[in-house]
Parts: structure tokens; C-alpha cells; sequence
């Protein structure tokens, strides 16, 4: 789990896309999935999304999230189909409407998730720091805080790992099948995340001062970002995505 | 005590850690795992506290398998410092926190009993209970964290680098605790360690790994006297035991020496005897 965000290497269309496209891509399949509560387009968005996987050569992780993302899914699906009452009961207290809302919250969790984590196993962080300063003209410290904010997730995941060995070591048992049991175990485990959390974060930024972040422009960067056929590819189909899910509601 | 049968474990896609690993520690030894980064050492110190399950071979503690035995039984054998304390410390306050660990052994029912136990290690650390642990050194919350690790009178203590980051002073302090644990309870102290001095200074045997495989077994100070090993493993002498290896040829003898001045009596014993 913690490999999610490893960026895999590769010269596929998905690679060669300029970062500022990869994000319209995403940010258009986001805008459609909210545009429509068509089950249909939402599966095809579904699809879509694996798609990208494919075409970026990251099929077996666009899986592996999908699979990932099922887990919380379900949970959602449940809660969401026993606390709609509008429609006409089916059994117990779930209605046809609360299964229809169920399936299309879910489809959009899936739809809205799936990109970005792809577009981030494409795309060096760095790369994505620095198009939106050059491309967009965003100040330096909000795209370096938007990407160290996703670069550090698996660090994170890491050291809660770390944190309940530490744990399972001192007797604490997290392999217990009761949810509420280990929800009061894994809920002081928060302390020590949140102080290892800070103190990295203060080390990131002194190191970051210490070779120069605040004088950092938008010419700094040596690498430039320019727009190609597949970038024109990109918004095309943005443009399509959100015209198809408005059309189709 | 700890009985390793050809241990082996390989994590998720097969990455194989460690390989045919087979050991006998008696209870009261104090035993070093030394090798390079990557040796296999915190796998096989994991695989001893029963973190990691051997996928091939058994792995025995006091005669319970690892791999079969539940989460707190181990806990109350086995005792764990990990090189970080901050991974181990989550109360607020130093009591609680020794008490965290007892709680999840003993059970939450035995309140007189952890209490008790608590202010004993309060007293002895002189730790105030109502510290906060984030607010101490480094030194002092690894410190916290072994009171913590210590509570439930573990037979087995299980260290993974237990002084990095530390100063000298903090360092000694903490190693010299353990040395006292063990001579005068007999707690079986198993560590891993990069600094040679430490483990010239504290452990009594070595275990040396290299590519997860253990190359040798035996009294520290013949492991530091054999040179082919120590290069094997990737291993440096502590310096003293360099010194007084050179001055062995001349006078014989000298490299028995683990401290600078026992090296200076030594050498004078025999230059004395020469004239």
C-alpha cells in the first residue's frame, strides 16, 4: 500500500502529457461525474478511468486502487442505502431511491478518486510543483505545498505502520474482528502520528529554506513544459467529457 | 530460551530476509546481531518478538512458538525498544504511558496492580508521572519508552539500535540500566547494534549476519579478533581492539584488552617483562 504514489516510469501518451493537462483531465472527469446521476455514464466514466490506467501502462495499479477503493466503497454503499428513505420500500428499511443514490454516490467516489491517484503514478511530483508555477502562474509555496502534502502520504502510511508494530510489540492486539474494539486501539496511535507528522514537516521546511525555497521564482525551474498533440488530445476529451455527462443527465 | 530452527521469512513478492537461520540463546545471555545494513538483523530480532511469522522453520521463546502464540502472551515475554521511542510513546503523560503497556497485558482490570507497578518505575527512572513524554530529550523519551517496554517484567528484552541519536551520557545511561537488568535479574537482552564500542562494552556473544544468512556465532571478543569474518560481514573492530590487535605481534596478549586503559596496563605489564 505504501507504493501507491511511486511514480512509474515510462514514455506512454500519460507520460509524455504536460502536468497542467493531466490535472484539466482529472478535474474534468470530476466536473462530468458531478454533472450527471446517469448510473450509465457514471460506469462509463468508470471505464474511462481504467482506461487511463491502460494507456498509461499502470493497468495492474488502476486495479489494485480500484480494488482498494471497492473495500470503502461498500461501506459507503451500506450506509448510504439505509439512510435514504425517499422511494418505495423494497425490504426492511432500504428503498429503491436509497439503493439508486447508494450506486451513484459510490460510482462517483470511484470516478472522482481513480484519476488522480493514476495521474499521480505518471507524473513526478516535482513535475507537477513546477508546471502549475510556469503554466498557471501559482505562487511556488502553494504548488510545493500541494505536492509535499501528496508526496508524503505513503511516508505517512509508513510510519503508521511503523507506529502499531511498535504497539502489537507492547500486547496491543489490532488483529481483533471487533470494529468498535479496535477503532479504541488504533485512536491513541493518533498522538504519535500526529507528532512525527509536525516534526517532519518542521524538517522539511528548514531544509527547504536552507537551500532557497523563498527565493525561488517562476524562472527557477530549468525544465519547460510546452503543450503538444497529445496535450490537444487531452483537452479534447476534457471538453467532450463534460459536454457528454451535461447532455446526458 | 530463544530457539531459532532454520528460520526463514520472506516478505510480500518473495523477498527473502532471511534464510536457514538456527540459534540457541540461554536465558541471562546478552547477545549482539551484528552486521551491515540489509544483514537481516531487524527481521530476525521481529521474527524472535513475533511481529514477522517464519515462513519456513519455528521460532521458539521459552518453549511457545511465535507464530502460534496470541499478541499479549508474547508481550509478557518479550520486550521490545525500537530505535525510535516516538513510535512507541501515545499517552500523554509518562504515567499513562507506562501504564499503557500493562493495561494491554495484564488487562484493564488489575487498576491496583498497574498502579502499583507504575509508581515503582516512576520512583526508580525518577520520571514525575505527570510529565508530558513529547516534552523530554530524545534521550529521556527513549528512556520513557523502556520503563514502558520494562513494565511488565519481560524474561526476554529485544533492542533495535537503542542509541541512536543519542548523546554519550544518555547513551550510558541507558546502556548501563540494561547491563544491571540483566546481571541482576537475568533478563535475557538480545540487540541489535551498528556501534562496535557498545557492543564490545555490553554484549558477551555475537550473533554476525550477512545477506540474511548468519556467518558466525561466538564470544564478542573472538568475533572482533577474526579479520576474514569482519570483512565478510562488512564489519569494523571497535578502535581499541584495532590498536590492540596491531600491538598483539609485539606483545602477545594485548588484544585481550577492551578498554584504552587496561590496553595502557597491559602493554606496560609486558614491556616491563621484556626488560
Amino acid at each position: 500500500m505504501t507504493d501507491l504514489f511511486q511514480v512509474v516510469p515510462g514514455n506512454s501518451p500519460l507520460h509524455r502529457m504536460n502536468p497542467v493537462t493531466k490535472i484539466v483531465l482529472t478535474l474534468a472527469v470530476s466536473v462530468a461525474a458531478f454533472l450527471t446521476d446517469n448510473l450509465f455514464v457514471l460506469l462509463f466514466l468508470l471505464a474511462f478511468d481504467l482506461m487511463i490506467g491502460v494507456v498509461g501502462g499502470v493497468t495492474r495499479k488502476a486495479f489494485s486502487i480500484f480494488k482498494g477503493l471497492l473495500k470503502v466503497s461498500v461501506f459507503l454503499f451500506i450506509l448510504q442505502a439505509l439512510f435514504v428513505r425517499r422511494g418505495n420500500r423494497l425490504f426492511w428499511i432500504v428503498t429503491d431511491e436509497g439503493l439508486l443514490t447508494a450506486a451513484a454516490v459510490v460510482l462517483r467516489l470511484l470516478v472522482v478518486c481513480l484519476p488522480l491517484a493514476l495521474i499521480m503514478t505518471v507524473t513526478q511530483p516535482s513535475d507537477i510543483a513546477n508546471s502549475l508555477v510556469q503554466v498557471l502562474h501559482l505562487p511556488y509555496a502553494y504548488a510545493f505545498t500541494l505536492t509535499t502534502a501528496i508526496r508524503f502520504i505513503p511516508q505517512f502510511m509508513e510510519e503508521m505502520s511503523g507506529i502499531m508494530e511498535a504497539q502489537t510489540a507492547r500486547g496491543v492486539e489490532f488483529d481483533t474482528k471487533n470494529a468498535a474494539k479496535k477503532l479504541g486501539m488504533l485512536l491513541p496511535l493518533c498522538v504519535p502520528l500526529l507528532i512525527s507528522s509536525v516534526r517532519r514537516t518542521g524538517a522539511t521546511a528548514t531544509a527547504a529554506k536552507a537551500r532557497g525555497f523563498e527565493l525561488r521564482t517562476r524562472q527557477s525551474g530549468y525544465k519547460r513544459y510546452g503543450f503538444g498533440a497529445v496535450d490537444l488530445m487531452g483537452f479534447l476529451v476534457s471538453a467532450a467529457l463534460i459536454a457528454g455527462a451535461a447532455l446526458i443527465r | 530460551m530463544i530457539t531459532a530452527e532454520h528460520v526463514g521469512y520472506a516478505y510480500r513478492g518473495n523477498v527473502r530476509t532471511v534464510s536457514d537461520l538456527s540459534f540457541h540463546i540461554e536465558k541471562g545471555e546478552f547477545v549482539a546481531l551484528l552486521g551491515e545494513n540489509g544483514a537481516g538483523k531487524t527481521t530476525a530480532v521481529k521474527l524472535i518478538a513475533g511481529l514477522l511469522r517464519p515462513t519456513e522453520g519455528r521460532m521458539t521463546v521459552n518453549g511457545l512458538d511465535t507464530a502460534k502464540t496470541r499478541v499479549s502472551e508474547r508481550a509478557k515475554q518479550v520486550g521490545f525498544l525500537f530505535q525510535n521511542p516516538d513510535r512507541q510513546i501515545c499517552e500523554n503523560t509518562v504515567r499513562d504511558e507506562i501504564a499503557f503497556g500493562l493495561r494491554a497485558v495484564w488487562g484493564k482490570k488489575e487498576t491496583e496492580r498497574i498502579r502499583e507497578r507504575t509508581d515503582e518505575l516512576l520512583e526508580v527512572f525518577g520520571f514525575r508521572g505527570d510529565e508530558d513524554p513529547f516534552s523530554l530529550s530524545r534521550g529521556q523519551r527513549q528512556q520513557v519508552a523502556l520503563t514502558s517496554t520494562l513494565a511488565p517484567r519481560p524474561a526476554v528484552l529485544l533492542l533495535d539500535e537503542p542509541t541512536t541519536g543519542l548523546d554519550y551520557r544518555e547513551c550510558t545511561r541507558i546502556m548501563e540500566f540494561i547491563r544491571r537488568l540483566n546481571e541482576t535479574e537475568g533478563t535475557t537482552v538480545v540487540m541489535v547494534c551498528h556501534d562496535m564500542e557498545i557492543v564490545l562494552d555490553y554484549a558477551r556473544r555475537a550473533l554476525v549476519m550477512a545477506g540474511g544468512h548468519l556467518l558466525d556465532d561466538g564470544p564478542v571478543k573472538e568475533i572482533f579478533r577474526d579479520a576474514p569474518l569482519l570483512e565478510k560481514a562488512s564489519l569494523l573492530p571497535p578502535q581499541i581492539v584495532q590498536i590492540a590487535g596491531r600491538l598483539g605481534g609485539e606483545f602477545a596478549g594485548a588484544d585481550d584488552a577492551q578498554t584504552l586503559s587496561s590496553l595502557i596496563a597491559e602493554t606496560a605489564k609486558k614491556k616491563g617483562e621484556r626488560a
